[in-house]
């Protein structure tokens, strides 16, 4: 179990508990029931990457503690 | 200066036309080209053409999300607002089917509730296909009927927030709508007769149309309702596999209690579907023989489970109740002197929970002692997700 931190730089900053095997999709529906947006409204990036949906955080080499960056669609 | 709504377009839902679609979308149609090279000085005639040669619906797609051509469309509509009889024209027209969907999707951002059933209802009698591009770029296939009913049902389509609308039973309740007619009521009729020479008749709801089951309704109201044929049956059979599932658990009145293990009973022999209804079916016997038992049983459940929303919440809740009320007897000695239904309820309670743990282990993770992790697994579980390792 890992948490991640995901700050959209607009005074949003969230911390969500999740699996190394969850996908980003997975990660955006628990983001989405603590900000109140709708999953498919969310875009998580670092820096420039957009991280896509099908990939799981253990993949993309999230690990625990680490930010990401939270935008919208 | 080409964004801007037209002058003397009114304001629909109390805001600026454009409004419905929200900033970050609206945006993104801005600056697509389809938008800045087609809908350039478009009128509600040259709309006309332009909607002809639409051949997907959808919503935004793609990485960065662009819009579908459908959605500058639906945009232009509400830029230039045409006049209903335009939009009624785009829906009744039967030749090209994806003018018909942008009319009704027109519609049900802009009309009324009453014209909103009235004028997308029958269009659920058109079967054709369309093509519908998915979030990912792909296409996939689906229905007008489809769409009509995720429009007139769900409250998000397209990537566009849909205005709120009453829901059916409201508006036929006041009486500015009729109760709804389907095409196939005829059919039911015929096959209602043959099948209930044998039945035992049963309770039934007025409604097929009713979305919202889960609305309180008083228990006077379940048990007022007399013995109907219910020939919408196939419209809720959706809705009545979820309620069948939930129904271990929530029960929201005696009476409806009892008519659940009739109905259940009934179903399995009329439709043989999954093991679980032989379950309901051995509950639903008995229910029967033990009724007044049962009654009392299902009044303190009822009465406690009305508060609850979910299995695991009623679960997670029970525990809370249970733990917090063990506590407090501890602290203030109390036997006997709670008011009785409390107790009852409480007694109630820790005997079904506990019966519950002794029958099934916790498989998503809920009954984790931390309390954090519990939460966080509970909202896993709604989601579908596997619990916290």
């Amino acid at each position: 179990m890992i948490e991640v931190v995901l700050n959209d730089r607009l005074g949003k900053k969230v911390r969500v508990k999740c699996n190394k095997d969850d996908t980003i999709g997975d990660l955006k529906k628990l983001v989405a029931t603590q900000t109140g947006t709708r999953a498919d409204k969310i875009r998580i990036q670092k820096w420039y990457n957009v991280y896509k949906d099908h990939i799981t955080l253990q993949d993309y080499e999230i690990h625990d503690g680490m930010g990401l960056e939270l935008y919208y669609n | 200066m080409a964004n801007r709504t037209d002058p003397t377009a009114k304001n629909i839902h109390g805001t600026n036309p454009q409004n419905l679609v929200e900033k970050i979308l609206r945006s993104k149609i801005y600056q697509n080209t389809y938008w800045k090279e087609q809908c350039f000085g478009l009128t509600a005639e040259t709309l006309v053409d332009k909607a002809m040669e639409l051949d997907h619906v959808g919503g935004t797609f793609g990485g960065n999300r662009r819009p579908t051509p459908f959605m500058c469309l639906v945009m232009k509509m509400l830029q230039i607002q045409p006049e209903k009889d335009i939009v009624v024209e785009f829906i009744k027209n039967e030749d090209y089917k994806y003018v018909r969907v942008l009319g009704a999707f027109y519609l049900r951002l802009t009309g009324t509730d009453t014209d909103v059933y009235q004028y997308l209802e029958p269009l659920y009698n058109d079967y054709r296909k369309l093509r519908q591009k998915l979030a990912d770029g792909r296409f996939a296939l689906t229905h007008v009927d489809e769409v009509i009913d995720e429009l007139l049902t769900k409250d998000y389509s397209c990537d566009i927030a849909m205005p709120r609308i009453k829901k059916r039973w409201t508006l036929e309740s006041i009486g500015t709508l009729e109760p709804r007619r389907s095409a196939l009521e005829d059919d039911f009729e015929e096959e209602e007769d043959k099948e209930d020479d044998d039945q035992i008749m049963i309770d039934s709801e007025p409604d097929a149309r009713e979305k919202d089951h889960y609305r309180g309704r008083s228990p006077a109201r379940d048990r007022d309702r007399d013995r109907k044929r219910d020939s919408h049956r196939q419209y809720r059979e959706r809705d009545y596999d979820r309620d069948r599932d939930h129904d271990h658990d929530r029960d929201r009145g005696r009476g409806r209690d009892r008519d659940r293990g009739r109905e259940r009973e009934r179903d399995r022999d009329r439709y043989r579907l999954r093991d679980d209804r032989d379950h309901g079916r051995e509950r639903g016997r008995e229910r029967e023989r033990d009724d007044r038992e049962s009654d009392r049983r299902d009044r303190d459940r009822c009465r406690r489970r009305s508060y609850s929303r979910s299995r695991s919440r009623s679960r997670s809740r029970d525990r809370k109740e249970r733990g917090g009320d063990r506590d407090h007897r501890k602290r203030h000695g109390r036997s006997s002197a709670s008011p009785r239904k409390h107790e009852d309820e409480n007694g109630n309670v820790r005997e079904e929970s506990k019966k519950k743990k002794q029958k099934k282990p916790k498989e998503d993770g809920t009954d984790h002692p931390d309390p954090e992790i519990a939460e966080a697994n509970r909202i896993r579980a709604s989601l579908g997700m596997k619990p916290l390792k």
